[in-house]
């Protein structure tokens, strides 16, 4: 008689721990094809985010429906291609086929270098180009790599924007 | 803690909570609708297991040959490819057959073989305009076993990790050529 009732006593944890790893699949998957509650940290976006202690509302699923949307002057996040897995943001400078000066500030390359973007490609830089690594330590990233864009900033209260597109066209 | 079984007794009595629930709202008996109600309830475990686990796909192309597709008159190779490996351990090994998205069409998935990782010296082959390239961090270098068949890092050099997707272990379609042989296999040539 000890088997059912061990069973009967088994049962009801296991099926509550499929039912509530289900639950943890599902939230998974909003945060990941939807969007999220992202924690910001370091140095390369200085006058747009602060070093520590800020949370940024992420979009994904723009650009998972539509890759097309990402315009230049956006804050993109991607996978970093130095660390498989690290997600990091950056301004968003050129898009396919734009011709980018490598370095303005010409700390990495002389600031009279400059790339044609190729194709599938987008040319990534930070706010901060003294501490930031960037397009111009590994060249222009693969659009692959890009997960979504920053849409607004949640916290601190007192600093909560949404971020707009500061990029203006010289005629 | 006295008693070290009251969180599990806890999220049991939660998530049952939440199944009698889910029970009570769909208030349907017929049991058809009911089983398509139960699958699309559980179908966020299926998705996640397919995302972190392994996924089944069909390689098309020949840039793989003689190793996959040997001969294109019969059908394409099956094979069950290990994401657990790649996006959870994040283990690459040289001679690993991998998936992984083009780098120069976004959606697009391309299966080859991984020959160097970062620090590594690679001999390279034609398209490629210099003769030796050293891989930089966190890149690999990623080749067809056709190397003149094949859109590889030849065409568009050292390849970031972070795009490998998932990882090659098993051929079982057609079933002539499945075995229990594990990939990569005959690897280093010679």
């Amino acid at each position: 008689m000890t088997q059912p009732n061990l069973l009967r006593r088994l049962k009801p944890p296991v099926v509550g721990a499929l039912y509530a790893l289900n639950a943890f699949c599902a939230f998974h998957l909003f945060f990941n094809y939807v969007g999220s509650i992202q924690l910001v940290s370091g140095p390369s976006m200085l006058p747009t985010m602060a070093e520590v202690g800020e949370a940024v509302i992420e979009n994904r699923l723009s650009f998972w429906f539509n890759p097309g949307c990402l315009k230049r002057g956006d804050l993109v996040t991607f996978e970093s291609p130095l660390t498989p897995g690290r997600l990091v943001c950056k301004r968003l400078l050129g898009l396919p086929g734009d011709t980018v000066c490598v370095d303005p500030t010409g700390l990495k390359a002389p600031s009279s270098e400059h790339v044609v973007v190729p194709r599938g490609h987008i040319w990534l830089m930070g706010d901060n180009a003294d501490l930031s690594r960037d397009s111009r330590d590994y060249g222009p990233v693969p659009l692959s790599l890009v997960r979504g864009t920053l849409w607004a900033r949640v916290y601190p209260f007192n600093r909560v924007t949404i971020f707009r597109n500061p990029t203006s066209l010289l005629q | 803690m006295h008693n070290p079984g009251r969180p599990f007794r806890l999220v049991g009595q939660l998530s049952r909570n939440v199944y009698d629930y889910w029970k009570a709202a769909s208030s349907t008996t017929r049991p058809f609708v009911r089983r398509v109600q139960s699958a699309l309830y559980w179908l966020p475990t299926l998705i996640v297991f397919t995302q972190v686990g392994c996924t089944v796909r069909t390689v098309t192309g020949n840039s793989m040959q003689p190793t996959l597709n040997p001969d294109l008159s019969r059908p394409r190779d099956v094979a069950i490819f290990n994401r657990w490996s790649v996006v959870i351990e994040r283990r690459y090994e040289r001679g690993d057959i991998v998936a992984f998205r083009s780098p120069r069409e976004h959606g697009k998935l391309l299966v080859k073989r991984l020959i160097a990782l970062p620090g590594d010296k690679v001999k390279t082959l034609p398209p490629h305009p210099e003769t030796e390239v050293t891989i930089p961090a966190g890149h690999g270098w990623l080749e067809g076993d056709a190397p003149f068949n094949s859109e590889d890092s030849n065409h568009f050099g050292p390849v970031p990790l972070a795009l490998i997707d998932s990882k090659l272990t098993w051929v079982f379609w057609p079933v002539d050529r499945a075995g229990f042989r594990r990939f990569p296999f005959e690897w280093p040539p010679g």
